[in-house]
């Protein structure tokens, strides 16, 4: 069943609690979906119509105490779900009172920005997080609505302009989650997608301190063409790198690409070749995506994968 | 005012489809009947064109990374597709078939206002036509999704012309609706022929009744949403623009304070079909009539009260999802009544499997499936794990197709003699059923799965997880078995126009008035309304010892 | 014919949902606005009040039109449309005169959520008065053809209902946007 995904393989004690709720009212629904279906089986088999037979069946107009009766039982079967729904609900979704977030979420067209107000942290698209341990996120989004969702690991949460949302969050084992935009958000709301990494509290310390670390510009070579072409050719009106000129928020912050393992929220994966094709022609691999062609030589191209390369 | 009658008396009887009595003979009626039948014809044009947009959506997901289309071409796909097939084949299709036949089963002439009648449709038309207007603009149609969800619908995010035009479209089939709402809502009111109280009124007239108040009552709701946004998209308005101040969730409120009643203005017609076709084919009268009428109306109100449970993740804190939860539970009951009683109807009966029979039997199955799945993401964490994924698509499709259109089958093959005067080819019948059948759940069953593994709703693209790819290739497959299903039923419409075996004035030996005519009816609909002592006046008619209501005053 | 009363009672129920909608988009925003144009720094009560009371008027005119039809009083139910016009005119060159201002002082529908849903609302409900000065002018013209022979017209009552229905929105409506934000 791991290999299915999703429900099938909850990671995160709310999941948990989510797939039995779920496998326990499909159930309840498969056995009412299966009385339906003996009785229809049974009405086509028994009640045809015999050919020939011109005379008509008795004429019943209905029963009150049977309408009643199966009035009743439904009732009752809600009342059962609906409990289920508030004691579920309980278990994963408990106040949030004044405790401040552990990790800021924020969507932008086609991609997440992950913020950790404690360290400082800010990166992108691959969000670590120390496994077993129930972390608070607050969901935003600084264009339109999406939609923060990791399908083994708990509830989806909108990221919605100008409104604020909170979830719970957690992985029990260490390892690495997907999951993606569930809220059609345009273009590449397909390629729009979340690498959770789990880590052990260790682990996870190490990857914030890497993180943190502000990166020296490289002085000679190409690493230093491509760092002077960074921020000549336009990439800086949208990335930021620390340590340098370039601050806006507009794409990821490119600061610790090395450190992910992906590029173009899931598009490719991370490497000094596929980075360079992404930075030839970014529309190919992700149509519509605010990237543009920068039509860079294949030279340039070389430098600024170097430059991305050389930051440690 | 003046006594000039409200319909100019036509001398000769209805053409049959075939005849050619000229276009404006069509163009400038105000024949219910006639207008019925454009309807019709009209939104088969309409299920062609959004079939077509499911076939590109089925093409572009039948393997993993495919590039069948663009990104910017699947999102217009699914966009018209969704748009198209709610509100210009299914909801135009009931509020035809009800413009046919709510005349004729109250007994009477035509509609109360037979040029409002003849507006609403040609509305439907005009909509139709803005909305794939824009196909011709130069980015072509909308593409933020039939739901067009702020701030994503509005400038700066959609510069393009598309949903615009959409918005202009669906404004002017809204207006439509609500003059057929309270078209219907006249007619059936103060047109009822003698002795048909409300409580003989045959139950599809009841669904239509309730549906046309759920019309002029949640119509409006998207009326002004369409308007604001309208506003926002043409003069800078800052309804929905949060980074001006609007609201992004407002539009949603508004969508779905709509958006749900809507699912019910799909269903409850369709219920209304099925009310008809079962008791007929069972040979009983319905089982628990005033339940099944009373059902409707339960379920027409609590319609106007659950919408936000579209909404469970965006965040409205736990006192409304629980209340929005719990109100869209309660709606399983009047609807399991219903089911209850179209079980018992078929209980002990003597049945006919004819085509419309089985499209019913079938709906049954189907359409309870789609409302337990519905029940079921009525949870709130459930609906977490399953809202916006494909277990949604499969949901809604269980109940829109396996129901709705299911229960359009049912009624085409049903009144199709009564429209034509010739009956449908039942050989091809059973294999537009069976293929239906398969089709349908090949493409849209394992779509629950596909949700629950984690697979979201309105991507173009998808990675090759584990099973992802055959599953999909499974559901395109069965896309493609339905494309040939809805091919064999228009081959089957075309052929028996023709050479259809000639209908008596009531093959079916059903019991409601539009039977008691010939077929197909004359323009004035009856030369002699049968009189009414029950709710099945051609029963009382045949069987004169054995009369439904034995005590019925008789009115003259 | 009841049928054509019927009618126009079901779409009046089904216009205010249209504008029970509008006036809930105003209310949503209502307490939001953080800077620039609001009812209580922009509009004048006071005036859009006065205003108001000639609308009012004309529901009671109309209604004076119907009871000079239903006594067969031709001549009279002549002059109480021409009231009802002029009164309803009054109201839109009110409304027209405080748009016009306000444009002036650069506050318009995109100004800020004030703006957007305050001109959609009382456009609407203006937009609203104005079919119904057609209509009235239309009756009017009947009337002065000799279409009415009373005691009952149904186009007179039917147009007088929605009359009531636009005058009933707008006590609504004003009672909203001016008397919410000076009271």
């Amino acid at each position: 069943m791991e290999n299915l995904g999703g429900l099938f393989n909850p990671s995160s004690p709310d999941m948990e609690a989510m797939t039995d709720l779920t496998y326990y009212i499909l159930a309840i629904s498969i056995v009412i979906l299966a009385i339906i279906v003996v009785a229809v089986t049974y009405i086509i088999i028994r009640y045809r119509k015999t050919p020939g037979d011109k005379t008509e069946p008795y004429q019943n107009f209905g029963d009150t105490r049977l309408e009643i009766v199966w009035t009743v039982i439904p009732i009752a079967i809600v009342a059962v779900l609906f409990q289920l729904t508030c004691s579920t609900m309980k278990v994963i979704d408990p106040p949030i009172g004044d405790r401040e977030p552990d990790i800021v979420v924020i969507g932008h067209q086609w991609w997440w920005e992950f913020y950790y107000p404690d360290s400082g942290v800010i990166t992108a698209n691959e969000m670590h997080i120390p496994a077993g341990k129930k972390l608070l996120l607050r969901v935003e989004s600084i264009d339109v609505i999406h939609d923060f969702w990791l399908p083994e690991l708990g509830p989806k949460i909108d990221a919605v302009p100008g409104h604020t949302n909170h979830l719970w969050f957690a992985a029990a084992e260490p390892g690495v989650y997907l999951g993606a935009c569930a809220e059609f958000c345009g273009t590449q709301h397909a390629n729009m997608r979340i690498r959770v990494v789990a880590q052990t509290q260790e682990d996870f310390d190490k990857w914030q301190e890497e993180e943190l670390v502000v990166p020296k510009t490289p002085r000679s070579g190409i690493a230093a063409e491509g760092a002077e072409l960074f921020q000549t050719k336009a990439c800086m009106n949208c990335h930021t790198i620390f340590g340098t000129p370039a601050a806006a928020r507009i794409g990821p912050n490119l600061t610790h690409l090395n450190n992910r393992q992906t590029i173009g929220a899931g598009v490719l994966t991370n490497s000094p070749e596929n980075l360079a094709k992404w930075l030839i022609d970014p529309q190919k691999y992700k149509q519509g995506s605010l990237m543009p062609n920068m039509k860079l030589s294949d030279s340039e191209v070389k430098a600024i994968v170097a430059y991305l390369e050389a930051l440690k | 005012m003046s006594k000039i009658p409200l319909v100019p008396e036509n001398t000769k009887p209805l053409p049959a489809l075939g005849e050619n009595q000229g276009m404006l003979s069509w163009v400038a009626s105000v024949d219910h009947k006639q207008i019925g039948i454009m309807y019709l014809i009209s939104t088969m044009v309409f299920f062609v064109i959004g079939g077509l947009e499911a076939l590109v959506i089925r093409m572009q997901l039948a393997k993993p990374e495919f590039d069948f289309v663009s990104p910017e071409v699947y999102n217009q796909m699914f966009t018209m597709h969704g748009t198209t097939m709610i509100f210009f084949v299914v909801m135009p299709f009931l509020i035809g078939l009800g413009v046919y036949l709510v005349p004729l089963m109250i007994g009477a002439r035509d509609m109360a206002f037979p040029r409002l009648n003849a507006l609403s449709f040609w509305l439907v038309v005009f909509g139709g036509i803005l909305l794939y207007y824009s196909f011709l603009t130069q980015s072509g149609p909308s593409e933020v999704g039939w739901f067009a969800y702020a701030p994503l619908s509005e400038k700066p995010f959609s510069l393009n012309k598309g949903p615009t035009y959409w918005a202009l479209g669906l404004l002017a089939t809204g207006i439509s609706s609500v003059a057929s709402g309270l078209n219907n809502i006249v007619t059936i009111l103060t047109m009822r022929t003698k002795g048909m109280t409300m409580r003989r009124l045959p139950l599809f007239v009841w669904m239509i009744l309730v549906t046309s108040f759920l019309l002029i009552f949640v119509i409006p709701i998207i009326a002004s949403a369409f308007a604001m946004m309208l506003l926002d998209r043409l003069l800078d308005a800052t309804f929905f623009t949060p980074a001006h101040g609007g609201s992004a969730i407002l539009w949603q409120h508004f969508f779905w304070g709509f958006g749900h009643p809507e699912v019910y203005i799909l269903v409850l017609p369709a219920f209304g079909i099925i009310s008809e076709v079962i008791p007929v084919f069972s040979r009983k009268p319905i089982y628990g009539y005033e339940f099944v009428a009373g059902s409707t109306v339960a379920i027409g109100l609590l319609s106007m009260g659950v919408w936000a449970h579209h909404m469970f993740a965006v965040g409205l804190g736990n006192v409304a999802n629980l209340y929005f939860s719990l109100a869209s539970m309660l709606i399983a009951i009047p609807t399991g009544i219903k089911v209850l009683n179209w079980v018992a109807t078929m209980w002990g009966g003597k049945i006919w499997f004819a085509t419309p029979m089985l499209f019913a039997t079938a709906f049954i199955i189907e359409f309870v499936l789609g409302g337990l799945t519905g029940v079921a993401i009525a949870s709130v964490p459930i609906d977490w794990v399953a809202t916006d994924t494909y277990f949604i698509v499969a949901h809604f499709h269980y109940v829109l197709f396996g129901g709705s259109l299911f229960a359009i089958f049912a009624g085409v093959y049903y009144w199709f003699p009564k429209f034509t005067g010739r009956m449908m080819s039942e050989r091809l019948g059973k294999w537009h059923f069976w293929l239906t059948v398969i089709g349908f759940n090949m493409t849209f069953f394992i779509q629950h799965f596909l949700g629950l593994m984690g697979m979201p709703r309105r991507t173009y693209t998808y990675h090759d997880f584990p099973y992802w790819g055959s599953m999909n290739l499974l559901s395109t497959i069965g896309a493609f078995v339905l494309a040939i299903s809805v091919l064999i039923f228009i081959w089957n419409i075309r052929r028996s126009l023709k050479h259809g075996e000639k209908a008596p004035d009531n093959p079916w030996n059903a019991w409601t008035l539009e039977w008691a005519t010939s077929s197909p009816p004359a323009v004035h609909n009856f030369d002699l309304v049968p009189p009414v002592r029950g709710r099945r006046p051609l029963w009382d008619l045949e069987h004169p010892d054995n009369p439904d209501e034995p005590n019925a005053k008789i009115v003259l | 014919m009841a049928n054509n009363k019927m009618l126009i009672g079901f779409f009046v129920a089904s216009e205010s949902i249209f504008f029970l909608m509008l006036i809930l988009a105003y209310v949503n925003f209502h307490g939001t606005i953080t800077d620039g144009p609001t009812a209580a720094n922009s509009l004048d009560p006071l005036r859009t009040g006065i205003f108001s009371l000639f609308l009012l008027a004309s529901s009671f005119s109309v209604w004076l039109a119907g009871r000079s039809m239903a006594s067969k009083n031709h001549f009279m139910l002549k002059i109480w449309l021409v009231v009802t016009i002029l009164l309803g005119a009054l109201f839109i060159y009110g409304q027209a005169s405080e748009w016009l201002g306000l444009i002036d002082q650069n506050i318009t529908i995109s100004r800020n959520v004030f703006g957007t849903t305050f001109f959609t609302l009382t456009g609407f409900h203006g937009f609203h008065v104005c079919v119904g000065l057609l209509m009235l002018t239309i009756l009017l013209g009947l009337a002065m053809f000799g279409d009415f022979k009373g005691p009952k017209s149904d186009g007179v009552e039917c147009v007088s209902i929605y009359w009531h229905f636009v005058d009933g929105v707008w006590i609504v409506v004003y009672s909203v946007i001016y008397l919410w934000a000076f009271l």
